[in-house]
């Protein structure tokens, strides 16, 4: 099994502020990884590390074998190209905390968008798939309604299909179900599942425990930019080692 | 007055569900209808001091559809909306230069929108006119090549001095508009591999236009009027044309009131427009649209009639 996501002592600061202070951790092909930890610990800047939404300030990144952002010659780093960082980008999905879905297209359209204007894939082609999309995550019948007409839950869900629109190789999840009811938060967690059983590489920013114990494969506690503790979910949230995991776990579970 | 609250003895008709609507007397607002009384006072002194100035009123109507009239009226409409056209499509490239990392572009729009908007449009106007003092020749290879004084007419001068303006000031109502698109829209369009003139033109600038419209309509409504400024180079627009007319008929004053009906006419009919306008784009963003003014004055009307109604009862 390769790695799809590697990172090697990656540094974050925002300004004189130490975002992430050294992060090794490794993600194979095909699994659910899942980052926890209280608010503030730079899971989320992590995880926007990985498309290249943020820069990194030391340390290596790579995304299946490549290097996130520059291109290594002999021993010096060059940046990429916006257009080169484009289109690894492609490749890679994002679902956002607050959906971000095109509020002027209707849900049909915003799954459309990307295909069409990234890979130019013809707009009949790019209907049929999208409408297919929209029916994997159950919204077949809202595809003319715009983002306004949706439920917090259906927009998400919108999301997680125009991410995967664009036939990305890995997927990732920041806080997805944070700014829903709690009574939609099932639906989206039931097609990340699917998702995950389809076998999709996903790295998942969550407070959802329950989901990371049912479907992750990793799970990563992250606290003031470092990781504090790894392993398998259901060991890490039963049976933490680590003092600092065991009291953020008592007061999230 | 309390006669009416007294109504409530009879409650036996009345299902104990729900207790019956309240009729009260309205405040009277005796201050209105004596700011009434002054306001039309104070207006018709106005209309009485000017129907017996000297002034010859029937001149305006003589002349108000005349020939010459009309085609400085179509000039005016036509250098507003070439002008508007040039403002708009140069504010737009000009925003997105500003708002560029490209340090270059960007300091040429900053330069720009800072020359531009910090000198006024009649000195801006006369210097175009002028600038063959520079230019002797104009000279784009085999293309053209004339004497600049051949090649600035009037009308280019207009439309120059006049679009290159506004081009500054649209500037910074688009700039206002693409910030005022969440910026996790930039990041979702990018996420997803979409380039940044993809995302500027597919994403971002149709959400900024609902916050661009309404102030271009102002703008469009001060463009009719500063127009009148292009007589000063010769063009003969309405403002020009009133004003030769007046010299030659020898009623120089009674054509710049035509002149300025003409005016508020051009600018009534563009705010109704600018109206419908802002009405279709807050359509999906506002929950309820505003009523027009037709259905304002209906629903005052019913109102109206309703109160003398209740009133009557009473």
């Amino acid at each position: 099994m390769t790695a799809m996501v590697k990172a090697e002592g990656v540094h974050k600061s925002f300004g004189l502020v130490e975002v992430l202070k050294g992060i090794d951790l490794e993600v194979k092909q095909g699994e659910v990884f899942c980052l926890i930890g209280p608010s503030g610990s730079g899971k989320s800047t992590f995880l926007r590390c990985i498309n290249h939404l943020e820069k990194i300030n030391a340390g290596r990144l790579y995304v299946d074998g490549e290097l996130v952002g520059y291109r290594q010659k002999g021993d010096k780093l060059y940046e990429l190209k916006d257009s080169e960082v484009a289109l690894k980008r492609r490749d890679i999905g994002m679902v956002f905390q607050r959906f971000n879905l095109f509020p002027h297209m209707t849900a049909l359209e915003n799954v459309m968008e990307a295909p069409i204007q990234v890979k130019g894939v013809n707009k009949g082609q790019a209907r049929d798939r999208a409408r297919e999309l929209l029916e994997r995550v159950g919204l077949a019948d809202k595809a003319g309604n715009y983002p306004s007409q949706l439920s917090g839950g259906q927009q998400q869900r919108v999301a997680i299909a125009r991410a995967l629109a664009m036939d990305p190789k890995l997927m990732l999840f920041d806080e997805p179900t944070s700014a829903l009811d709690p009574e939609l938060v099932g639906d989206v967690l039931d097609v990340m599942r699917d998702l995950a059983e389809s076998g999709m590489t996903m790295v998942v920013v969550t407070h959802e425990m329950g989901f990371a114990r049912e479907v992750g494969d990793s799970l990563v506690f992250m606290d003031e930019g470092v990781v504090v503790e790894s392993g398998d979910p259901r060991e890490v949230l039963t049976n933490p080692q680590h003092e600092r995991t065991r009291s953020f776990l008592s007061k999230v579970l | 007055m309390t006669v009416d609250i007294d109504k409530t003895d009879g409650p036996a008709d009345t299902p104990p569900t729900r207790p019956e609507a309240i009729k009260a007397i309205p405040v009277r607002h005796y201050g209105r209808y004596v700011s009434a009384v002054i306001a039309l006072a104070a207006l018709g002194a106005i209309v009485y001091a000017f129907s017996q100035g000297r002034i010859n009123w029937g001149a305006i109507p003589d002349y108000f559809f005349n020939d010459r009239i009309l085609s400085g009226v179509g000039k005016t409409l036509l250098l507003t909306v070439l002008c508007m056209l040039i403002g708009v499509v140069g504010g737009i490239l000009l925003a997105v230069m500003r708002l560029s990392k490209n340090p270059v572009t960007s300091s040429v729009a900053w330069f720009y929108i800072w020359f531009f908007r910090g000198t006024p449009v009649l000195v801006q106007l006369i210097v175009w006119f002028n600038l063959g003092l520079v230019f002797e020749y104009i000279n784009l290879g085999p293309i053209y090549k004339d004497e600049w004084s051949q090649f600035m007419t009037p009308f280019l001068t207009a439309l120059l001095g006049l679009g290159l303006n506004e081009a500054a000031y649209m500037a910074e109502i688009c700039r206002a508009g693409l910030l005022s698109v969440d910026e996790g829209q930039t990041e979702a369009s990018h996420a997803l591999g979409m380039s940044h003139s993809k995302t500027l033109r597919r994403i971002v600038i149709p959400q900024a236009m609902r916050v661009i419209v309404p102030p271009t309509g102002n703008e469009v409504i001060n463009m009719l009027k500063t127009t009148s400024l292009v007589s000063v180079v010769q063009y003969s627009e309405l403002l020009r044309v009133a004003q030769d007319i007046g010299q030659t008929s020898g009623a120089p004053a009674e054509m710049l009131f035509l002149a300025a009906a003409w005016y508020l006419v051009l600018t009534s009919v563009f705010s109704v427009g600018q109206y419908y306008l802002e009405r279709y784009y807050a359509r999906g963003s506002s929950r309820s649209l505003p009523s027009t003014p037709f259905q304002k004055i209906k629903a005052n009307l019913l109102s109206l009639s309703n109160r003398s109604s209740a009133g009557g009862t009473a």
